[in-house]
C-alpha cells in the first residue's frame, strides 16, 4: 500500500469501536496515510426506524473525522431485512445524511455499495443506477461498489456494474433534485417488487470471456436493456 | 472557546481508558435507540421514503444538529474496555473543521484529485470500482479486479476478499489472515498495471 491508497478502518454499530481499530489508526496517522473510516448503520437495528437511523449516520459520519482522524468517511446505510444498500429506506437515510452533511461541512463523503440481486440482471444494475443517482445528487464524493447478491456469493462481481455505478451518476450529475426524486422514486418501484425473489445471475467466469476479459454479448445485452428503462425514465446520458 | 490541541486517535486511546463504565447491552438498547427517539421528537425530523434526498433547508439542517447532538451527548462505545469515549461540542467541531478537503488519490497520470463537491455539482464524484469486500476465488481474483480496473470511468479500485489463500481459509487472526490479505494487495496491484494504470489508487 502507497500514501496516496486509502487506508481503511471501520466503525462498529452503533457508534462502537473496538481498541483494534485503534492501534491501526495510529498507524495511518502516523505514516500520513490517506485514512477511510468505514461504517454501514443499520436501517431497522439498534437505532430504530427511518429517522432515528439517519440521525445516528449523521452522528458516526461525523465520529470518522473525530475517532480516526479520518480522510474521508464510507458509509453504507443497510437494511436489517434484506441485507442491501439499495433498499428505498436505506437510499433515503443515506440521501438525508449526505445532504444534512454536505449543508454544513466539508467533509468528504463515499457509499458502498449492496445489491440484492446479480450480476447479468437488469434488477442489479437498476438498484446500482438509483444508488448512484442518490450518492451524486446527495453530494457524495465517492462512489465504491459493486457487491452484487448482497456481497456474500462467490465471484458474483463484475466491472460491467461498476460502468452503469459511473454512467448514472455522470447522468444525473448536477440535476434539479425535484426531478431527481421523481426518477427515483420510480427507478425503485420498478425492483423494490422483486426482493422476495430476486434473481440470481450469474457469476463472472459465465459473464466474462475470462481470457479476452470482455463482458459476454448476453451480458451486453442486459445492459443495454437496464439502459433503455432509464433513457425511459429521462436520462439523456445514454442517447446524447 | 480556544482548544490547546485538536483531538488524536491517541487521546481516544485514553479516554477509552478511562471513560464511564457501561453495559454493552445498556448501550445497544437504551442509550442508541433512547437518545435517537428523543433527537428526532426534540427535531421534529419526519422523513418521506417517497422524497429519497430531502430539499426542506431547515430540516436538512436539523438532522445535522440531531446528529451532532447524538455524538456529543452519547459519545461511542469502546466493545474492549466497556467504557464510553466521550467529546465536547467543541472538540467535534475543531475536528470537522480540521479535516482536509483535498487529496491526491493514486500517483502519477493516473491519480485522480478527491475534493469536496456539492449536490448541485456537475461534476460527477470519484468513481471507486471493484467488489467491495465480496468474495473472490483465488483462480479469479486478478481476473475480476482488472475487469473493473480496465473500464474508463472507474478512477480508483476498492478491492474484494480472497476466499482462500493457497487453499487454506484465512481465518481471522490466523498467518493466512495476513497472506490473504497481502495477496489482495499485489494481485490488484498487478490488476491496475495490466490495464495499463499502475499509479491508480487503491
Amino acid at each position: 500500500m502507497r500514501q496516496s491508497d486509502s487506508h481503511e478502518v471501520s466503525q462498529l454499530n452503533e457508534l462502537k469501536i473496538d481498541v483494534g481499530a485503534l492501534v491501526f489508526t495510529a498507524h495511518y496517522v502516523l505514516a500520513g496515510d490517506i485514512i477511510m473510516c468505514e461504517q454501514m448503520p443499520i436501517y431497522g437495528g439498534y437505532a430504530g426506524g427511518l429517522e432515528e437511523t439517519t440521525i445516528v449516520d449523521v452522528a458516526t459520519t461525523i465520529n470518522a473525522f473525530v475517532m480516526t482522524q479520518a480522510t474521508w468517511h464510507l458509509d453504507g446505510p443497510v437494511h436489517v431485512r434484506w441485507g442491501i444498500t439499495t433498499a428505498r429506506e436505506t437510499l433515503a437515510v443515506a440521501g438525508h445524511c449526505a445532504m444534512a452533511i454536505e449543508a454544513n461541512t466539508n467533509l468528504m463523503l463515499g457509499n458502498q455499495y449492496y445489491t440484492i440481486a446479480g450480476p447479468c440482471t437488469v434488477m442489479c444494475l437498476l438498484e446500482t443506477a438509483a444508488q448512484a443517482i442518490t450518492d451524486t445528487a446527495s453530494g457524495r464524493e465517492v462512489l465504491s461498489g459493486v457487491a452484487a447478491s448482497k456481497g456474500v456469493a462467490t465471484n458474483y462481481t463484475t466491472g460491467l456494474e461498476a460502468r452503469m455505478m459511473a454512467e448514472a451518476a455522470y447522468a444525473v450529475a448536477g440535476m434539479e433534485t425535484a426531478r431527481v426524486n421523481e426518477i427515483l422514486d420510480k427507478l425503485v418501484a420498478i425492483y423494490e417488487k422483486d426482493y422476495k425473489n430476486p434473481p440470481k445471475g450469474k457469476p463472472f467466469q459465465e459473464c466474462y470471456d475470462v481470457v479476452k476479459l470482455v463482458p459476454t454479448q448476453e451480458y451486453l445485452d442486459v445492459y443495454d436493456e437496464a439502459v433503455k428503462i432509464m433513457t425511459g425514465l429521462g436520462l439523456t446520458y445514454w442517447t446524447k | 472557546m480556544a482548544l490547546a490541541k485538536a483531538l488524536t486517535v491517541f487521546d481516544i486511546y485514553d479516554r477509552a481508558k478511562s471513560g464511564p463504565k457501561m453495559d454493552e447491552k445498556d448501550w445497544d438498547y437504551k442509550v442508541i435507540p433512547q437518545t435517537a427517539a428523543a433527537l428526532k421528537k426534540k427535531y421534529g425530523i419526519k422523513m418521506d421514503k417517497k422524497q429519497i434526498i430531502p430539499t426542506d433547508k431547515e430540516q436538512i439542517n436539523n438532522l445535522f444538529k440531531a446528529g451532532l447532538e447524538m455524538l456529543v451527548e452519547c459519545g461511542v462505545y469502546c466493545i474492549d474496555t466497556k467504557r464510553v469515549i466521550k467529546y465536547t461540542e467543541e472538540e467535534v467541531l475543531a475536528s470537522i473543521a480540521a479535516a482536509p478537503t483535498r487529496v491526491i488519490y493514486g500517483e502519477g497520470k493516473d491519480a485522480v484529485e478527491l475534493s469536496c463537491r456539492s449536490y448541485t455539482d456537475s461534476h460527477p464524484p470519484i468513481i471507486q470500482g471493484g467488489p467491495t469486500g465480496a468474495p473472490c476465488s483465488e483462480e479469479l481474483f486478478l481476473a475480476i479486479h482488472q475487469s473493473y480496473a480496465q473500464e474508463p470511468l472507474v478512477d480508483t479500485i476498492v478491492d474484494g476478499v480472497l476466499q482462500t489463500i493457497k487453499g487454506h481459509d484465512p481465518v481471522p487472526g490466523s498467518p493466512w489472515e495476513i497472506a490473504a490479505v497481502k495477496s489482495e494487495a499485489i494481485l490488484v496491484r498487478a490488476a491496475q498495471s495490466r490495464a495499463g494504470r499502475p499509479g491508480m489508487g487503491l
